[in-house]
């Protein structure tokens, strides 16, 4: 966990100053993204997180079988939010798809709770 | 015999987990949109398929085929809802999340607009996540209807659907285009939703969709403090400062307009005008999550060469 915390470290320090450059024109003012991190006790975010959660989403994506380039582009345009809740769950959250991946036991208790009129889902594969 | 009630029973109490108390809604039909294409889902792709469906109903081309790059996870089999949200903003349109409650959606639905939604049609410690588009209601037979699947025209039970939506935690989104608003969205979490799709909107389609949500909140704080800021990204001074002005007579203690006011005043020429608006901020009791802008700020005036006299849009003094 350090050792990957070092990494994502490393790699957000270069992603901030990436991010910095085309602030200079703009210098002190309150944008709307984050005035609204600001404002939100719920979600403090700071640009740091922000950069860390990008980091590790786009990690993920890749080890889940997204092409390194197509998975940048993908992060990107997720929000500060949306990239906060991948990176802390990321496995847990739904992925819809459909019911061929389900298998072994589950699968077998679907099926008995398809048959006697419980779900049904089998119609839609 | 015995198997089967067995089972019956087991099937029961499983249910039990999934019972919901909502009520059910009262209301009339929704004639089917018949416009709303239908695209069949390919293996694991319910996810492109029900968002090639949402985006094709507000203009965009595309199909499932094309979308799969964007929001298809293979280590996954599926999609994440987030991902289509982002594949959303990345085609130009405005994904807004709804409210969690049928009526909401149903009202989205009459106005128009298909709503993509996320079920779990197995069980809640089992789940199956799928993603169908709702496309009408019809309150005779008190049924749903749905693109899902394989199925163009899927009539389900409202009472099997809220299950299958409650065990989903009731997610839907609605794409629109920017400019347009949906009939059922509250201005904050509409603002969200523009402020996250901003990056990927343009600067036209950005400043339309900023000006159709003042026209419909023109009173609205966080409305106006955002609205501001898109004119002045835009270079439109004169708008801004008004905007920034109107909202600080409402709210004289919103710091980041009067932080975000003074840089505008400064960009026109107007340098006293904004040394006091920034110096007004910075003795302001809220000041703490925008010290270090305002300290930028004040630094920036100080900085400036001083005023020339006569600046027209200026208060002067």
């Amino acid at each position: 966990m350090n050792n990957r915390m070092t990494q994502l470290l490393g790699v957000s320090i270069c992603a901030l100053s990436l991010i910095g450059a085309p602030m200079v024109g703009n210098a002190g003012v309150i944008g709307a993204q984050t005035y609204l991190s600001a404002t939100d006790r719920q979600a403090m975010l700071d640009d740091i997180d922000a950069v860390l959660a990008r980091d590790d989403v786009r990690d993920q994506l890749e080890r889940y079988g997204v092409d390194t380039v197509v998975a940048g582009e993908r992060v990107a345009a997720l929000s500060d939010r949306e990239l906060m809740s991948l990176a802390e769950q990321f496995e847990e959250l739904p992925a819809g798809g459909s019911l061929l991946g389900t298998i072994g036991v589950v699968f077998i208790v679907l099926l008995i709770l398809e048959l006697v009129g419980v779900i049904n889902i089998f119609n839609r594969i | 015999m015995t198997m089967r009630r067995c089972l019956v029973t087991v099937a029961a109490i499983a249910a039990t987990g999934c019972a919901t108390t909502s009520s059910l809604p009262t209301r009339d039909s929704i004639p089917e949109l018949k416009n709303v294409l239908f695209f069949p889902q390919t293996e694991y792709e319910c996810g492109p398929a029900a968002l090639a469906t949402v985006l094709t109903s507000t203009g965009i081309e595309t199909t499932p085929a094309a979308l799969v790059e964007q929001v298809y996870v293979a280590g996954l089999k599926g999609s994440l809802q987030a991902e289509l949200m982002a594949a959303t903003r990345r085609a130009g349109r405005v994904p807004v999340a709804l409210d969690r409650s049928i009526e909401r959606l149903l009202d989205e639905v009459a106005s128009g607009r298909p709503v993509l939604v996320l079920l779990n049609l197995g069980l809640k410690r089992m789940p199956v996540w799928h993603y169908a588009v709702v496309v009408g209601y019809d309150a005779g037979a008190d049924r749903v209807t749905l693109r899902s699947g394989d199925e163009p025209r899927r009539q389900e039970r409202l009472r099997r659907f809220l299950r299958q939506w409650q065990l989903a935690d009731q997610w839907a989104f609605v794409a629109t285009r920017p400019g347009e608003i949906p009939v059922t969205a509250a201005p904050e979490s509409y603002v969200r939703a523009l402020v996250d799709a901003e990056p990927q909107l343009g600067r036209r389609a950005a400043a339309l969709a900023y000006d159709a949500l003042l026209e419909r909140w023109p009173e609205h704080s966080l409305a106006m403090f955002t609205a501001a800021n898109r004119k002045f990204a835009d270079a439109d001074l004169e708008r801004a400062t008004d905007l920034y002005r109107r909202l600080l007579e409402q709210e004289p203690t919103h710091v980041a307009a009067r932080n975000n006011l003074a840089l505008v005043l400064l960009e026109r020429g107007c340098r006293s005008d904004a040394l006091r608006e920034a110096e007004l901020a910075l003795t302001d009791t809220s000041i703490e999550p925008f010290r270090a802008e305002i300290a930028d700020t004040l630094t920036q005036i100080e900085s400036a060469p001083p005023q020339a006299s006569g600046g027209g849009a200026c208060s002067g003094g």
